[in-house]
């Protein structure tokens, strides 16, 4: 930042004394008015280099002496004048300027300070009074910028833990969807496959009609009686029921199992994302951690096998919808550290006070640095593009809105184990988090 | 009466299986396995023409067992089913298992009668080919012909070397009018092409050349990654490779290596087993792009056929 103007604009143009003035001229031009707002006067020297500052304040001393004017009166200046004047250089910064000006500050302040040019020479004088109200104005601009960075930077927190929110959404969807696809594929190929199968069905029904409505006419001839009898054995054979039977029955349970599939998970995805963020009193976390893994089914089934040992929970109070998407993030993050196929598993118990959950995988674990860091906004150990560094902070926040504690153990190569841990009363009020 | 054909469905979902076994053992000789590994020992001790899998399965995913089904009986066709659309496993499928098509769950079954039909009918053609003939170096003095597309220099270093080190001959194209003129011209072996050359589209050129010339290997290098892009890239143009970039050379150069050596391998066989079959686009536009593509190939096919 280029700061020399700053004090090029405080410079007061004052025409320097030459040293050997005397005190009663120095005390004439003190009166003058253009003089009036400075407590002192610079001196130079022939070369118009500052030789020293006289201050007001040291002229009064000598007035107020008995006969002090007649006894310092034609005495040259130099013999009262400050020879070591604070010297400020016209590029130098505002904020440095002020520091060296408070440096040799004195009570009460006596003098003014001398602006020179980069060769020393003097240029101006500037007061104690102006550089105080040009840092007043400049912190004040300043207070005015963080301001708005902090309105800016709140901004962008909210919606950074909505896209981590949206993030974490849209992939719970996703593997739903595509979970969704596996009962979908046999569903709807079964039913083209009973569509297909049913043909010769109904084909065999029209024929066997047909014979019995032969039957029962008498006037029903030998050769129309022989048609119908022949056509009911083809398409007998065709049809083949006693064959079919296992394979409709077959067809029909899976066609079922499948869609019972696609309901469950259609009710899970419902249960699991309620919109609502707010409390509710009675929340088993077992319903909870089912619902999680559900959802979470897609990512896991392939990288763990999950091993569950629910315990009889009292209800709490809590935001389910809050405490699922915690759930589904510690799931997640278990699938991700795991390396080929490994092993996960949740426990729930219950504590005089609190409801506890454990989750933990057999996955790579993590270094003590690593695990000191994890809960930090934007952390995060996977790749750029992968993750918003905020699943685990969002979760400790929710967790910690809740009135609980989550922890976290674990050993390199081993896995990682969190615990949550989450009162059975609510203190009070559940903060709203993000 | 012709050998039957044999396919292979690998699912963990058993239901799936049940359903595909229904539909087509009428047709088919169809063998089922909910583990991929029981699969793989299988496909050791048993001939298998068309091999169908699932990609999340536990303990192995598709594109793996696809990948060592390669190994072990590389003349059978290998098909990925999958409900996931996940590029990693579609780029692993065809790069390390040289699938012949990814289809998706639910599917279609009309869509997947006809893709088993094709299946076994390349499969009774297919003359056996070991793994081992698939690795063995491309022999000093087989010169291949080289067309490039792709003005990247990084692509450029990779296939130039390549060349250089394989006598190969490397031709270059800055536009779609110069590779039909190549293509015209020159009897081309490889083909490394981005999706976009000079502001032009290479995907139906890419799917031209999988209809008309069959012995010529595709090898896509693209700063895309579109599952779907892929998914037609595999099914419409039969690409050999699909490398995204920016280029890793080890893989790139692996990926030339083994698109020399069964280019190679493709020069030994007959029109008819090399045959492709790769689906129609199912874009209009595209459709109509194809068409005269082929029309402008003219030179190339008449070379071809005769």
């Amino acid at each position: 930042m280029n700061t020399a103007p700053a004090l090029a604009q405080l410079l007061r143009a004052v025409q320097p004394l030459p040293v050997n003035t005397s005190i009663s001229e120095v005390a004439e031009c003190f009166l003058q008015a253009v003089h009036s707002s400075f407590l002192s006067l610079p001196l130079v020297d022939e070369d118009g280099r500052p030789a020293g500052l006289v201050s007001r304040y040291a002229l009064q001393n000598i007035f107020m002496q008995r006969f002090g004017r007649d006894l310092w009166g034609n005495k040259p200046v130099s013999e009262v004048m400050n020879p070591q004047p604070l010297l400020v250089c016209l590029d130098t910064s505002l904020e440095e300027a002020a520091r060296q000006i408070t440096a040799q500050l004195q009570s009460p302040i006596r003098d003014d300070f001398m602006l020179i040019d980069a060769q020393g020479r003097y240029c101006g004088l500037g007061t104690v009074l102006d550089v105080l109200k040009a840092m007043e104005s400049r912190v004040g601009q300043r207070n005015r910028v963080l301001r708005q960075a902090l309105v800016d930077l709140k901004e962008s927190q909210v919606q950074l833990v909505q896209s981590e929110k949206m993030a974490s959404l849209g992939q719970m969807v996703a593997g739903v969807a595509h979970e969704l696809n596996t009962p979908l594929g046999y569903v709807t190929n079964n039913v083209q496959l009973l569509r297909e199968l049913s043909l010769p069905l109904l084909q065999l029904a029209t024929a066997q009609a047909e014979l019995a409505d032969c039957l029962a006419d008498p006037s029903c001839d030998e050769p129309r009686l022989a048609a119908a009898l022949d056509s009911a054995a083809t398409s007998r054979a065709q049809a083949a029921p006693e064959l079919l039977a296992e394979d409709l029955q077959q067809l029909f349970a899976d066609t079922g199992y499948g869609l019972g599939q696609i309901a469950e998970l259609v009710v899970g995805l419902k249960d699991f994302a309620r919109l609502d963020r707010a409390m509710s009193e009675q929340v088993d976390l077992n319903d909870c951690i089912r619902s999680a893994l559900l959802i979470a089914r897609n990512n896991l089934k392939d990288k763990a096998e999950v091993l569950q040992q629910l315990g009889e929970l009292p209800a709490i109070a809590c935001a389910p919808s809050q405490i699922n998407q915690v759930l589904l993030n510690l799931l997640n993050n278990a699938a991700q550290a795991i390396d080929g196929f490994g092993r996960i598993q949740v426990k729930t118990w219950a504590e005089a006070d609190y409801v506890l959950i454990s989750i933990e995988d057999s996955g790579r674990g993590m270094s003590a640095e690593v695990q000191k860091r994890i809960f930090d906004p934007f952390f995060t150990t996977k790749p750029v593009g992968e993750g918003t560094g905020l699943g685990l902070s969002i979760s400790f926040k929710i967790i910690q809105d809740h009135g609980g504690t989550i922890r976290v153990a674990s050993v390199l190569g081993r896995g990682t184990r969190f615990v949550l841990r989450l009162p059975r009363r609510q203190a009070d009020q559940l903060k709203r988090s993000a | 009466m012709s050998e039957r054909i044999r396919i292979l469905f690998v699912d963990d979902e058993e239901r799936i299986l049940r359903s595909l076994a229904l539909q087509f053992r009428r047709e088919y000789e169809v063998l089922t396995e909910s583990d991929p590994r029981r699969a793989l020992e299988r496909l050791k001790s048993e001939t298998v023409h068309v091999l169908v899998s699932d990609q999340r399965m536990p303990g192995m995913t598709g594109a793996e067992l696809l990948a060592a089904a390669q190994q072990i009986a590389p003349q059978t066709l290998r098909i990925l089913l999958t409900g996931y659309s996940d590029l990693d496993a579609a780029v692993a499928a065809l790069n390390n298992g040289g699938i012949f098509r990814y289809l998706t769950k639910p599917w279609d079954a009309q869509e997947m009668a006809f893709t088993l039909r094709q299946a076994g009918e390349l499969a009774l053609r297919q003359v056996p080919a070991t793994a081992a003939m698939l690795e063995s170096p491309v022999p000093a003095e087989t010169a291949l012909k080289l067309l490039l597309l792709d003005d990247d220099p990084q692509t450029l270093a990779v296939v130039a070397e390549f060349c250089v080190t394989g006598g190969h001959r490397l031709l270059r194209a800055a536009n779609l009018t110069e590779a039909l003129q190549f293509l015209n011209h020159e009897s081309i072996d490889l083909l490394v092409s981005d999706l976009n050359l000079a502001g032009e589209n290479t995907v139906p050129l890419l799917k031209t050349l999988a209809r008309l010339h069959p012995r010529l290997l595709s090898l896509v290098v693209t700063p895309f990654q579109d599952t779907q892009a892929l998914l037609k890239l595999i099914n419409e143009a039969q690409i050999f490779r699909y490398l995204p970039k920016p280029i890793r050379k080890g893989l790139f150069d692996k990926g030339l290596q083994a698109a020399a050596a069964q280019a190679v391998l493709l020069r030994s066989q007959s029109a008819a087993q090399v045959q492709r079959l790769p689906v129609a686009p199912r874009d209009e536009p595209e459709r109509e792009r194809v068409g005269s593509l082929l029309g402008m190939l003219g030179r190339l096919r008449e070379r071809l056929s005769a």
